[in-house]
């Protein structure tokens, strides 16, 4: 969630304003996904938009910076401590087989009812057991292994 | 010992493996022989005493629902039955057929108090016993136990490990779809729904148990009458006795029924038969149905044979045969 800019904070760097309408898109789609009723939802479902939509988010700061190189090292650090994107998922991003991650939550070990399991959705597509349909309970992933 | 009042002096079970059933861990899929189990300490309270006791969760395979114990193993050593399923150990039948079968007294209290104070008593038993166990009713004899093999499934019933209906698609309204863990399926309405843990622990107004002796009567000819007013059972082919050796008998092969609950025997020695009336329909129901189970009934050391009584013709509905047991009696003797 970025913070809230007034007229004494100081101006953002360099070529935001080339991906500021994009970011505000996310930030209307959020408050959408926040405003939406529960109703008929499960508990653990509600918050899936919403992790959809940060995730998606953090994927296009990551690919701006990493991937299609167009921002500069400053806005990147700057969004990052703006919390435009989610740090710990990017540095992740970067690691050999966390590639497609979906949430940092998914791949905590100490919260998995068998010890040293991670969540259903880092198994990969071919592993699966035939007619088992993935959708964990964390943030409704559909599998995110980086070979599938 | 009087039994705590604190409540966090009761204590609390702990357990290093589940008693369970054979068929709580199986799916018949050609399934895995090896399974994983978690075990949680104080993982929730015991359906039965309510102390926290361990609890063990597993999935028996593809096609099957996660399974948990249910009841901590000092409540399911008492009765000997799984910790999951309730069903007897050895036999994977209902408790109340069990008893029924055997002629068992329902020994546990089911008051707050003296639960407390009996389950204390017997955790202190087995303590001291050497095998760790203690059955608060006598092991099975050879008859009541080949009764009971005759009545049990051959295979495991796996069908018990499915996912349970989805509540959603009976109402008509699960937006889960091929998602959903659920089964979606129509209930049937074979009268087996409405199943209560506390009474199939206890073996009382057990569905499953009323079906499997309804089958069991029904086979050994003890259908019971239409005639709702009939609350009569004959006892045939008895050796010399007075009522008072009947009545002993019956109690003894029945326990649930409390001697006040036999409303009038009445002898019939030169036929060597006796007329039972028993207090209502629903009591004489279970008792012909224990009956049959035990297949009749032993005064003095002999087997005699149990049937329904007849609904006698010409006298109006509403009068019960009961209520005339004597006259009734004589009438439906020369028809026997």
């Amino acid at each position: 969630m970025p913070k809230i800019r007034t007229s004494r904070t100081k101006p953002p760097p360099e070529g935001y304003e080339d991906i500021a309408d994009v970011l505000e898109d996310y930030e209307k789609k959020m408050r959408d996904a926040e405003n939406e009723s529960h109703e008929g939802k499960r508990k653990a479902e509600s918050v899936w938009p919403i992790m959809r939509i940060s995730h998606a988010r953090s994927r296009y700061i990551y690919d701006l910076y990493y991937k299609r190189e167009l921002i500069s090292r400053e806005l990147y650090d700057w969004l990052i401590k703006q919390k435009y994107a989610d740090a710990d998922l990017i540095a992740k991003w970067k690691k050999q087989g966390y590639e497609k991650l979906c949430c940092v939550r998914c791949i905590q070990t100490r919260d998995m009812n068998f010890q040293g399991s991670t969540c259903i959705c880092r198994v990969p597509k071919a592993v699966l057991k035939k007619g088992t349909v993935v959708e964990c309970p964390h943030c409704g992933c559909r599998g995110c292994s980086s070979g599938d | 010992m009087p039994a705590k009042h604190d409540i966090n002096k009761v204590g609390e079970e702990s357990s290093d493996f589940p008693i369970l059933t054979l068929a709580d861990g199986l799916t018949g899929l050609g399934s895995n022989p090896y399974l994983r189990m978690s075990k949680q300490e104080f993982g929730s309270e015991c359906k039965i005493c309510n102390r926290p006791f361990t609890v063990f969760r597993w999935n028996p395979g593809e096609g099957s629902r996660w399974k948990k114990t249910e009841v901590c193993t000092t409540c399911s050593k008492i009765k000997g039955v799984c910790q999951t399923c309730l069903l007897d150990l050895e036999f994977g039948l209902p408790v109340q057929v069990r008893d029924a079968a055997l002629g068992r007294k329902n020994g546990a209290p089911s008051s707050d108090i003296n639960k407390q104070f009996y389950i204390q008593n017997l955790e202190k038993q087995m303590e001291n016993s050497p095998d760790g166990m203690t059955f608060d009713s006598e092991q099975a004899n050879r008859a009541g136990r080949e009764l009971l093999k005759g009545m049990a499934r051959t295979d495991p019933h796996y069908k018990r490990n499915r996912p349970h209906i989805c509540s959603f698609f009976v109402k008509g309204d699960c937006k889960r779809g091929a998602e959903c863990p659920f089964r979606h399926e129509i209930p049937e309405e074979n009268g087996l729904q409405k199943q209560n843990i506390q009474d199939r622990y206890y073996g009382k107004n057990d569905p499953v148990a009323k079906k499997i002796l309804g089958k069991v009567a029904a086979e050994k000819g003890m259908v019971a009458p239409a005639d709702k007013s009939v609350t009569t059972l004959v006892l045939l082919g008895l050796p010399e006795c007075t009522d008072a050796d009947v009545r002993t008998a019956m109690i003894f092969s029945c326990p649930f029924v409390s001697p006040n609950e036999i409303k009038s025997i009445s002898m019939i020695a030169a036929s060597h038969c006796a007329f039972v009336n028993l207090i209502n329909r629903p009591l004489a129901e279970r008792a012909a149905e224990a009956l049959s189970a035990q297949s009749g009934i032993e005064v003095q050391g002999k087997k005699v044979r149990v049937v329904w009584g007849k609904s006698r013709p010409g006298k109006g509905k509403g009068k019960a045969a009961a209520t005339e047991g004597e006259g009734a009696g004589g009438a439906e003797a020369v028809e026997a």
